[in-house]
């Protein structure tokens, strides 16, 4: 993963610093490189938290029993294997999947399974929540510009001018600048999901998640789009990535949470999740994806 | 067939081409509601939209027009030739086209939406801005055929006496004891008319294509 920073090295000073620079060595390096200022210890905000959350379509359970908390400026990797519920987990949290049972506080917003949440508190959330899917979903008729610069003039009501400046920075910081007027059929996936990527960020999310985003790529563009996601990580970005890349896990996450079944098998630092997990669920899975 | 023949037939291709865009602005409009209801959460009007586009488009064009004219037209509502027309065809066109719109909703991914969702594109930027050019580029192809369909079917208005190419045609053959010659001009009449259509279509259909092949 260390090779990555270097082929795309790619900054995100829109982000608080503060936020950065309380996560570790390797970061304060990378965001202190031109400031001397020396980083403050910050408490960090819990910015989600999930109790007791469950799900079903019809009489079948998909999620059962989620607790969940991170903290602003955590990377938080949810692994396990196909089925288990993670990417339903992630729906609920913006609420493409309304939860069936629990609670979800995301940025302040509480929604609870028991009453319908009102249309200003979807709008809430889904502002604080950039998501970035599987299969990219970037808008096939509008350009790449156009598709980083429409919704932020539609959703935070930006001119088109201002939008397309910050669109264009956006482009150049994920390394697509040269293809802004393209559309995104001639650009490769690992350009599209950097680009959907971009199209997130340009609405200021205080949370980024990520739902399997380099699973519908070959292994060397998905290098790209996690070159991308690590630096934005470095930037203090709170994440929450969905994914079965385990070197990003182990590497880049502060913390990783692996799923069985529809219900949390671990959770914890990802360090020594990753190395000494304790269920023997968790042992058997992580035996058979290092062993691929 | 002399100049005067070619002059009469040539007369009808104003109320053709009137009842053709008639009837297919007033089904490309009704089609929308109506593809609003088939695809509507609510059962009920689900079920009355499958009914009335089966009714609709089970019932043969010139029953529908014979039903108005003849029918409401005599009795209770005045309703002209060319009224009649264009509301018979309008009405089954209004049910071809809901059916052509709603597989175009179909064909649109469901990632489309989400990613709007997620993005929390207002409602109507959805419609207008990532859905409606989308469906737009699906619907074409199959709305241009359906027009070149309805151009044919104008005919039948020649039933009820519109002075459209048909009638115009049938009129002259009588009169001067010629079907042949007229009523190949009729033919050629009508084959000139729907090039355009097609062209048209093809082009901005390539053009399309050619932005956001896939």
């Amino acid at each position: 993963m260390d090779q990555l920073q270097h082929q795309n090295r790619v900054t995100f000073p829109g982000l608080d610093s503060d936020q950065g620079s309380v996560r570790g060595q390797v970061e304060r390096k990378s965001s202190m490189a031109n400031q001397t200022v020396k980083p403050k210890i910050v408490e960090r905000d819990e910015i989600v938290r999930v109790s007791n959350l469950g799900k079903s379509f019809g009489t079948h359970k998909v999620l059962e029993g989620i607790n969940l908390t991170v903290r602003s400026g955590e990377v938080l990797a949810i692994i396990g294997p196909s089925g288990s519920g993670k990417s339903t987990l992630l729906r609920c949290l913006n609420q493409l999947e309304p939860q069936t049972e629990g609670i979800i506080t995301l940025a302040g917003i509480t929604l609870d399974a028991a009453k319908p949440a009102s249309k200003k508190q979807l709008n809430d959330l889904r502002r604080a929540a950039g998501m970035v899917f599987q299969s990219f979903n970037l808008f096939p008729h509008l350009t790449v510009l156009q598709n980083v610069s429409l919704p932020q003039q539609r959703v935070l009501g930006r001119t088109k001018a201002d939008a397309d400046t910050r669109s264009r920075a956006l482009l150049e910081r994920v390394g697509l600048a040269n293809k802004a007027d393209h559309y995104p059929v001639r650009c490769s996936g690992g350009q599209q999901q950097r680009i959907a990527i971009a199209r997130a960020l340009a609405l200021d999310p205080k949370i980024m998640l990520f739902d399997e985003p380099t699973s519908a790529l070959d292994p060397e563009l998905g290098l790209e789009v996690l070159a991308v996601m690590k630096e934005l990580a470095e930037a203090g970005m709170t994440m929450i990535v969905v994914t079965h890349e385990m070197h990003f896990a182990e590497t880049v996450s502060n913390r990783v949470m692996i799923m069985a079944d529809g219900r949390v098998l671990e959770e914890g630092p990802s360090a020594s999740v990753m190395r000494d997990p304790q269920t023997e669920r968790a042992k058997r899975f992580l035996q058979a994806v290092r062993n691929r | 067939m002399n100049a005067e023949t070619f002059l009469i037939i040539l007369s009808g291709i104003p109320w053709t081409i009137a009842i053709t865009v008639g009837a297919f602005t007033m089904g490309a409009l009704l089609g929308i509601p109506l593809c609003a209801m088939r695809v509507s959460k609510s059962g009920i009007l689900r079920y009355m939209a499958t009914m009335i586009i089966l009714i609709l488009r089970s019932i043969p064009p010139i029953v529908w027009l014979f039903f108005l004219y003849f029918g409401i037209g005599s009795g209770y509502l005045q309703v002209g030739p060319i009224e009649s027309s264009i509301i018979a065809l309008g009405l089954i066109t209004s049910a071809n086209l809901a059916e052509i719109y709603r597989g175009a909703l179909k064909s649109i991914h469901v990632g489309q939406w989400e990613a709007s969702h997620a993005l929390n594109m207002p409602r109507w930027s959805i419609f207008k801005d990532i859905m409606v050019p989308q469906l737009v580029r699906v619907i074409l192809p199959s709305a241009t055929s359906y027009m070149i369909g309805l151009l044919k079917d104008s005919a039948i208005a020649s039933t009820v006496g519109v002075t459209e190419v048909a009638f115009q045609a049938n009129f002259v053959s009588r009169r001067q004891f010629q079907g042949l010659e007229v009523f190949a001009v009729a033919g050629l009449f009508y084959i000139l008319i729907s090039l355009p259509i097609a062209a048209i279509a093809r082009y901005t259909d390539g053009v399309m294509r050619a932005k956001v092949a896939r």
